[in-house]
């Protein structure tokens, strides 16, 4: 199980604001970003992504652990 | 002596002293906007006595403000944000110089804005104007201390500080699509917060106390009481020169993407044109004009293929913002000829009542 935390408009299109996911096989970062979006179609929706409180590239081939957290951030834009 | 007494309290922290209080009044600090995060800044930094503050807002204060904008007397409707921020300051602290700048930050002015202040504080509320402030910081080499939020949650980090990581380097995406107050709603208190987190940056930098956020983002969630900080690293890919600059901004903002509902209102008709509402259906003023369709702004990726690229199309929202970025969008993927309307539906609306224009 890997736990994945969702903020701002990113969480208003996943409706929740954390799920923990299982994945019985490896599973990079890169391709759990692409089942995320299956899922949620983010589409125009713009973020960055961490792993365990830090920004990484979201084209990581990093492997994900069952420890591992991981974040979509968002811009915000209000003032 | 009566700057002392003023200061006491704080002097008396053994972490500040009068050594820190004068590092705060020789400090020159740039509040950008002076919104729902500026009106909790400002009086912070100008309490604390910060020798110098410079306010650039170019809005008038509206009713709809008041709510969150929690320096603004009701009966300043109408006013400059940045003279009424000015002077809201002054009153409360008439021992530091403060200046408005009642104009809009652009490329033009940012540059020779910056110069003349020691920290930027971006307390604006859009995300193209981040990017221009991230940019100029790196021209003049500033800090930029930024805030923002989205509905109950907020964002604050430090940007530029001591060659550190910038906003391109959290958020390298510039074509975003991200709502502001006015079309995400907001409560006062969660400006206040990111607001005042901001101005505690602020301080810090000038003190030299504790850890300021450089390299970090901080998320807080007003409605869980949550917050956690991200790390970031700087990226080289985005420095910027001032002759990167120039040649970005001039050729943006020459490229007007926006128009004047006033000088279109005769092919509101026309089968030749398309007019295209990016707002949500539940949204009015309604604007029904013939050879018009909507699709809101999130579903305008997915829907693309009900435009025709070499339509003229002009693309409305509530006020302009989202125009802005959906017109930006479009280009991106090869429409020619794309404009946003100027001041959205509101302008529109206001034009058709008044009876010049018949739909």
């Amino acid at each position: 199980m890997i736990e994945v935390k969702y903020f701002g408009a990113v969480a208003e299109k996943t409706k929740c604001e954390f799920e923990k996911l299982s994945f019985s096989e490896e599973l990079s970062l890169q391709k759990l970003l692409q089942n995320l979006e299956e899922k949620y179609q983010f589409e125009s929706l713009t973020f960055s992504v961490a792993v365990n409180q830090k920004i990484v590239s979201k084209a990581s081939s990093y492997t994900l652990q069952t420890t591992d957290v991981v974040a979509l951030l968002p811009p915000f834009a209000g003032g | 002596m009566n700057t002392d007494k003023r200061y006491n309290r704080q002097i008396i922290l053994p972490e500040i002293g009068t050594e820190g209080q004068e590092k705060l009044a020789n400090a020159k600090v740039l509040v950008i906007g002076a919104g729902g995060l500026g009106a909790s800044i400002l009086p912070y930094l100008a309490a604390a006595g910060i020798g110098e503050i410079g306010i650039v807002d170019h809005d008038v204060i509206e009713i709809s403000n008041l709510h969150r904008q929690v320096i603004y007397k009701t009966a300043a409707v109408g006013k400059s944000k940045a003279e009424e921020a000015k002077g809201m300051v002054l009153e409360l602290n008439p021992e530091i110089k403060v200046t408005a700048f009642a104009e809009k930050l652009s490329a033009k002015n940012a540059i020779s804005l910056f110069e003349k202040y020691d920290i930027i504080v971006d307390a604006t509320d859009n995300i193209s104007i981040k990017y221009l402030i991230n940019d100029a910081c790196l021209v003049t080499n500033k800090p930029m201390v930024y805030g923002s939020i989205f509905r109950f949650q907020g964002q604050v980090s430090i940007f530029n500080y001591q060659n550190g990581p910038t906003y391109r380097c959290l958020y390298p995406d510039e074509k975003v699509n991200a709502l502001n107050c006015e079309e995400a709603g907001v409560i006062g208190i969660t400006v206040g917060i990111i607001g005042m987190l901001q101005a505690n940056e602020v301080l810090k930098m000038i003190l030299q106390i504790g850890k300021v956020l450089n390299g970090k983002v901080l998320v807080y969630n007003i409605l869980n009481n949550e917050q956690q900080k991200y790390d970031f690293e700087k990226s080289s890919e985005f420095e910027i020169s001032k002759e990167d600059f120039e040649k970005k901004y001039n050729s943006s903002e020459n490229q007007n993407a926006e128009i004047k509902f006033e000088l279109i209102w005769n092919e509101i008709s026309s089968d030749e044109v398309l007019f295209l509402d990016v707002r949500n259906n539940d949204e009015s003023p309604k604007i029904s004009l013939k050879n018009q369709i909507q699709i809101p702004l999130m579903n305008l990726e997915r829907e693309i293929e009900k435009l025709d690229k070499n339509q003229v199309i002009y693309v409305f929202c509530q006020s302009g913002i989202r125009s802005k970025i959906a017109v930006e969008l479009l280009q991106r993927l090869q429409f020619k000829n794309v404009k946003g309307i100027e001041g959205g539906a509101l302008a529109m609306k206001k034009l058709l009542k008044d009876d010049k224009i018949k739909v």
